[in-house]
């Protein structure tokens, strides 16, 4: 008996051992700060003094009632969240279907499209900057195309479809491969007994590969998703937010109230509800693609 | 005969696509060989002659030795101490069948649903008052408690499918848990640790907010991403050498994207769809 008390302790020691320094770390760089940043936006904090004081939910009301930039933002971020995610999943599933249709030098065309996932967003904002500016112009010199004469990231309406445009071109190499992933795992077989059936390959493709290849829909409209609502550096490099604020979604928004304002406890309210937004957004979005999965 | 002919049409489509998508970045290889006043007069023409004097410009004002080396020691610390840390509690939490093993496996996971924006003002006045801002060693101790959640459920999930039989074997032969765990497990886990390392070094080489919230302006601190920013904004519209230094950054990536790009494609599919 006093051999297995002891045997129990040295395994529970062996446990957090183990356990000790991962929970540890998660604890001091995520968990304490998002439970402080809740305690946060409840206070007033300039963030430079030791002091804050309590101002209950008064943070929270006006962001919603009284603060134009918030609003500003939270319509940005659902106008380009729902564009990229669309445009983003239609393409990239073209894509890897073309590369999927047994096409010479598949390999050769899966790394090359992947590339522009490979580079910082904050040198593609730099590149593209580059691209509306002083390249579309030249373009515009020399074919008098009015679509390079725009004022890309110069109109406050162009700009949000540049930022569209830009994350579009950035994020399909990555989409692409996990729909190339599901495609390969849809069985010849399955797509043989159809074509003997008589199915031409649209047919094929909604009837027989589209209810097979769900679950990479599922977590490509998740990441996409997910990914569109926290987009930060991409913006911060092409347009700063703006013109103005017209292309300042809503991290952008909480750096700025909180690093550049010095309004730390607004800010923090304002991550609470980023925090909720994506929960509830991916949550709803997870829980309705995979009854999906279940019928197919 | 069909067949042969729809399929050249589909190469050619997807060539087509590949240019497009590319064109981008030819645009920005033209644009680094040229004099400021070429761009100004045409920036898609091709160079005149091929000067190498935009790269060395860029590269002295972005401190490039310095900011690579930098960059090189976040990213290999950060993601060594992921892969260590999330291997060790992974493979516990997965092993231990307790309540509270379960408990802290859930306290392990939800910070993947917490989006970074949605602490990081809490996170600066935590890691300043534990002195790690303003250092490229602070800031990927920081690293490893981001990047810990998805490791940690990565190699839980792998450690599930891997005999227990072989851990009492260990344990018979007098191995210590710990002994045994990075003489025979950690060994098996290598195609998880494959994928860790993939994700969390293609992330941590390339992420910018984190070092820009924690690095400051201390010039000898800064990492590539970082001093790439700096450098583009003070010469903002001399694209000649912006354009010689976004490829300078670019380059170490494609190398090494090139070199590995099995692994990484193959890392990157399998942390999404499992993550």
């Amino acid at each position: 008996m006093k051999l297995s008390a002891k045997r129990k302790i040295i395994d529970k020691l062996n446990f957090f051992g183990f356990v000790a320094p991962a929970i540890t770390l998660i604890s001091m760089f995520v968990a304490i700060p998002f439970i402080m940043c809740i305690y946060y936006s409840f206070r007033k904090w300039n963030g430079i003094g030791k002091t804050s004081t309590f101002v209950g939910i008064d943070n929270y009301i006006r962001l919603f009632t009284s603060d134009t930039i918030f609003k500003g933002a939270f319509i940005y971020s659902m106008i380009y969240t729902v564009f990229v995610v669309l445009f983003v999943n239609i393409i990239a599933l073209l894509i890897a279907l073309l590369l999927e249709s047994n096409i010479k030098g598949k390999g050769f065309f899966r790394t090359s499209f992947y590339i522009p996932n490979i580079i910082s967003l904050i040198i593609i904002g730099f590149i593209w900057k580059f691209i509306f500016g002083r390249v579309f112009d030249s373009l515009y010199d020399t074919t008098q195309f009015q679509i390079f004469g725009w004022s890309w990231i110069g109109s406050p309406k162009l700009s949000v479809v540049a930022t569209i445009i830009v994350t579009v071109w950035q994020s399909i190499g990555f989409y692409m491969i996990i729909y190339i992933a599901g495609l390969q795992s849809v069985p010849d077989s399955i797509i043989e007994a159809a074509t003997i059936e008589g199915a031409n390959s649209v047919q094929k493709f909604f009837k027989v590969v589209l209810p097979m290849i769900i679950p990479s829909i599922t977590v490509c409209v998740f990441y996409s998703l997910s990914n569109s609502l926290k987009m930060f550096e991409l913006i911060f490099s092409l347009t700063g937010g703006g013109p103005g604020t017209s292309t300042t979604p809503i991290a952008l928004d909480i750096y700025n109230t909180a690093f550049n304002n010095n309004q730390f406890g607004y800010g923090s309210a304002k991550s609470v509800v980023l925090f909720l937004l994506v929960a509830a957004i991916t949550i709803w979005q997870v829980t309705a693609f995979k009854k999906k999965e279940v019928e197919a | 005969m069909k067949n042969k002919k729809s399929s050249v049409i589909l190469f050619i489509a997807a060539l087509i696509l590949l240019i497009i998508s590319l064109s981008p970045l030819i645009i920005v290889i033209i644009g680094s060989f040229k004099s400021y006043s070429e761009i100004m007069t045409n920036a898609v023409s091709l160079p005149k002659s091929l000067s190498l004097i935009n790269f060395k410009n860029a590269f002295k004002e972005m401190n490039y030795p310095r900011a690579f080396l930098n960059t090189l020691i976040v990213t290999v610390l950060g993601t060594a101490g992921i892969v260590i840390f999330g291997s060790l509690a992974g493979y516990m939490l997965s092993r231990t069948k307790t309540r509270i093993s379960y408990i802290l496996f859930v306290f392990c996971i939800i910070p993947m649903m917490i989006p970074f924006q949605s602490f990081m003002i809490t996170l600066v006045k935590i890691s300043k008052s534990l002195h790690l801002i303003n250092s490229i060693w602070g800031l990927s101790v920081i690293y490893w408690g981001l990047g810990s959640p998805l490791a940690i459920f990565l190699y839980h999930g792998f450690v599930k499918g891997i005999s227990t039989e072989l851990d009492e074997c260990a344990k018979i032969d007098g191995c210590t848990p710990f002994k045994a765990f990075t003489k025979i497990i950690f060994p098996l886990l290598k195609p998880t640790t494959a994928t860790v390392i993939v994700i969390n070094a293609m992330w941590i080489w390339n992420d910018f907010l984190l070092p820009l919230l924690m690095l400051g302006s201390n010039k000898s601190n800064k990492t590539l991403q970082l001093s790439a920013y700096g450098f583009m904004g003070q010469y903002k519209m001399q694209w000649n050498n912006i354009m010689a230094g976004a490829i300078l950054i670019i380059i170490p990536a494609l190398i090494i994207y090139l070199i590995f790009q099995k692994d990484i494609i193959a890392g990157m599919v399998d942390g999404s769809v499992k993550g």
